[in-house]
């Protein structure tokens, strides 16, 4: 199994999200803690379940990803997409923070 | 076009402050996203892979000035800029956040406009015939009956939680461009032998999962009848449409269980305990005020031919090319239908900034337009244009970025926003819809093609209405890669068809190269001044499916 | 009509109770005449799937008859309790129970439903509040209101005289 992410959306803004423990939910992805598939469950239950309860997120979810070295790649398409913004519009999303 | 009385707008304003409420009560915990998302739903917010995203209603297609301007406005102010026309004639913005949306009602109450009912399972945004008023061939405004029908379904205590979401079109002449057939309810307007104006009511179309053409369950319904008709089906399908399964829920799956023999007489028998009971009337003097907002503009009397417009056509190339395909007869002389295109090559269909926006709100006002139409096909339409004024509005569209003269043809692809925006999209569209129009952008090739069709979607909920285009496109997730499927022959028009898929995908590589071959194969074997459609109809799937995967 | 509280809800199996019991269609429809003549007031309870139309000319002689909405997006009841009223021209109390959003209750109430069980507790105002939240319709319904057409007629009237 792979390592995972967790990621949701905030509740307010709509914004796609991802935990780090140290950090609380971050905006880029690159900032997020990877999961070790072992624990990642536990930990959506938890903090996931918690940042719904605060209302701080909805929606969470893990998904998977590759450790390349530094760089880690979400292992769907969607993922990636969610991760930088459109493909389509460039200048939009976090890619053109 | 309708104007909001006093009731129409305290109704609007009421829901938009009952939504500041419900969105408190969410941000306060006193609401559950489970219990919070129908409230949503019922006012178009959806989340979406971004941000959230507001579909906002435009009924029937149909925009003032006024409305277009605030819709660039409420773009810029509280979203980035753009704003995304769909195939169902609203428009979308995908950077919303929820606590600007009671704002963003209220600043669309302004202006007679709301979000109710984009989404849910419920009677969506009715859709009309976007050369209403206009066309030649129409026997009556489509949008009289389409706004009587809004104002009955918006909030129906009866049909608010339908199995699955509803879909109306009305087309007010033979030709169908409001692709009706393809609709849970498509209504024509028709004349009888009498030479009396009634409507023709199918039901059971539909596109998705599992696409169906509809079947027709009036042959003459009477102006008088049509409410109860309406509601007859609706009745008939809130009690028994399937609630099992999500994706066996449309109206669609209903008809094909149970056969259009037995639908007609569950409409039937339900349509004559409404009618004696007598309940569902609308009332003439009613009917009256609405169409009396749909009387003609006041045209001037002009002869047929412009001299202006001869002589730029003859001196500006361009000009005349954008005449050609993105200019249609109107009824009254010295008129002409105007459609602007969304298409510009490598740009995202159907989307228009806040400047394109306010800028064509101007030109509205320049040119006298009292109206702009959305198209199912994510395009503009000036309905009433004086031919004297087209090359003056020409040149200011090219300046806009506005003037791509390709409507019909090859690079005016529908897509679906796609995996790019879409939460429940399994490949990218967009990108998709750019690479086609760049392999087709030359013009004269374009005319060689002729009447082209291609239509896009991201997933099997078929928002591109890919089912229906003469070559569609279906994006799929094939073991975590995206892959685009091709189906030829479908048609949203009178002629309506449903198209046939070809064979195995191809990668986001190899797709805009498959579409190239589909189309050299049309090349090759085409008769006369025949379609790729035509073509296709004439020598079935075969020579297509040889020279894509023969090998 | 004001929901009357007294009545039980018994399943298919259990004994019946002193007073006014609701039970499922199935059993009235077999144990009928036994309990139409018990003297006690009789409830019936529909699920979603089950037509009011199947308790056939006993209807008259339910004196309740409760909806089942196993989940909001379920939306029969809305066309069964509209049935019960119109056609079937009944005149007993209809409640709704289940799974009922509060911002249901104003559709409801509309198509001729008089009481609810609703699965938060709700107090007496909260749940006028929720019937009353939709203050013009455009649509006639079984409630009778007047519609924003019936409102418009009436200006017109009454600026032309």
């Amino acid at each position: 199994m792979m390592p995972q992410v967790l990621t949701a959306n905030r509740l307010s803004v709509g914004e796609v999200v991802y935990w780090n423990a140290a950090r609380g939910w971050v905006a880029h992805m690159h900032d997020a803690d990877i999961l070790p598939d072992d624990k990642a469950e536990a930990v959506l239950k938890d903090v996931g379940a918690r940042g719904v309860q605060e209302r701080q997120v909805v929606n969470p979810y893990l998904f998977d990803v590759r450790v390349d070295g530094s760089t880690v790649v979400p292992v769907k398409t969607r993922e990636a997409i969610r991760a930088a913004g459109p493909s389509a519009r460039r200048d939009l999303g976090k890619q053109a923070d | 076009m309708y104007r909001y009385d006093e009731f129409d707008a305290q109704f609007v304003r009421e829901r938009a402050e009952q939504f500041r409420g419900q969105v408190a009560r969410r941000l306060a915990g006193e609401l559950t996203e489970d219990e919070f998302k129908p409230l949503r739903l019922m006012n178009g917010l959806y989340l979406q892979l971004h941000a959230y995203m507001l579909r906002i209603a435009i009924p029937y297609g149909t925009l003032s000035s006024r409305q277009l301007r605030k819709l660039g406005y409420i773009a810029r102010k509280y979203d980035r800029g753009y704003g995304h026309f769909t195939t169902r004639q609203n428009l979308q913005l995908h950077w919303s956040q929820l606590p600007d949306v009671p704002d963003m009602l209220l600043e669309l109450a302004e202006v007679e406009m709301h979000c109710l009912q984009t989404s849910g399972n419920c009677v969506r945004n009715i859709t009309a015939d976007h050369f209403a008023a206009a066309g030649s061939d129409e026997i009556e405004d489509p949008r009289i009956l389409s706004e009587v029908l809004r104002q009955w379904s918006t909030l129906h205590p009866e049909f608010s939680f339908l199995p699955r979401k509803f879909k109306i079109a009305v087309s007010g002449s033979a030709a169908d461009r409001a692709a009706i057939m393809v609709h849970d309810i498509g209504i024509q307007i028709v004349r009888n032998d009498e030479g009396e104006i009634g409507y023709r009511v199918y039901t059971g179309g539909g596109l998705g999962r599992t696409p169906f053409i509809g079947h027709e369950v009036g042959r003459f319904v009477a102006k008088t009848d049509i409410l109860a008709f309406i509601e007859a089906i609706m009745r008939v399908y809130n009690e028994s449409g399937r609630r099992d399964n999500i994706h066996k829920a449309r109206i669609k799956i209903l008809v094909h269980q149970i056969g259009p023999e037995e639908m007609r007489k569950r409409v039937e028998r339900e349509f004559a305990e409404i009618k004696a009971s007598g309940t569902l009337q609308l009332p003439e003097a009613e009917l009256e005020r609405i169409t009396a907002y749909f009387a003609p503009p006041a045209f001037e009397e002009l002869p047929d031919t412009s001299p202006e417009l001869e002589q730029a056509k003859n001196a500006h190339p361009a000009f005349a090319n954008w005449l050609r395909t993105n200019v249609d007869a109107h009824k009254v002389p010295g008129y002409a239908i105007a459609t602007i295109s969304l298409k510009a090559i490598g740009e995202t269909p159907g989307d228009c900034s806040s400047e394109q926006m306010e800028a064509l709100a101007d030109l509205m006002d320049e040119f006298g337009q009292p109206e702009i139409r959305v198209t199912h096909e994510q395009n503009l339409v000036l309905p009433h244009m004086r031919k004297r004024d087209l090359y003056s509005l020409w040149q200011k569209l090219d300046a806009l970025g506005l003037s791509t003269a390709n409507h019909g043809l090859a690079t005016d692809i529908i897509s679906c926003p796609g995996l790019d925006y879409c939460d429940l999209a399994n490949a990218r569209s967009i990108n998709i819809a750019k690479e086609i129009a760049r392999r087709f952008a030359d013009l004269e090739r374009q005319h060689d093609l002729g009447e082209l069709k291609i239509k896009i979607s991201g997933c099997i909920n078929a928002c591109g209405h890919h089912h229906v285009g003469h070559i569609g496109i279906l994006g799929v997730d094939r073991k975590g890669v995206e892959n685009y499927q091709i189906l030829l022959g479908g048609s949203g028009a009178e002629d309506a068809s449903l198209g046939e898929i070809l064979g195995p995908g191809f990668d986001s590589e190899g797709i805009a190269d498959a579409v190239e071959n589909v189309v050299s194969t049309y090349t090759k074997l085409r008769h006369g001044g025949e379609r790729l459609l035509d073509t296709y109809r004439r020598v079935g799937a075969a020579p297509f499916k040889e020279r894509l995967y023969a090998r | 009509m004001p929901a009357d509280r007294a009545f039980v809800a018994v399943a298919d199996n259990e004994p019946l109770p002193e007073g006014p019991a609701i039970v499922s269609l199935a059993r009235f429809q077999k144990e009928r005449d036994l309990l139409l003549a018990r003297g006690e007031k009789l409830g019936l309870r529909l699920e979603a799937s089950e037509s009011p139309e199947l308790i056939g000319a006993d209807v008259h002689k339910i004196d309740l008859i409760v909806l089942n909405v196993p989940y909001f997006r379920d939306g029969r009841a809305y066309s069964w309790a509209r049935l019960l009223r119109t056609r079937l021209h009944y005149k007993g109390e209809i409640r709704v129970t289940g799974h009922v959003l509060r911002d249901q209750v104003a559709f409801f109430t509309r198509v001729g439903v008089d009481s609810f069980e609703l699965p938060r507790p709700t107090t007496e105002s909260d749940l006028e509040a929720a019937r009353s939240e939709i203050s013009q319709v455009y649509q006639p319904s079984v409630d009778g209101r007047e519609t924003i057409w019936d409102l418009r007629a009436h200006r017109r009237k009454s600026t032309t005289s």
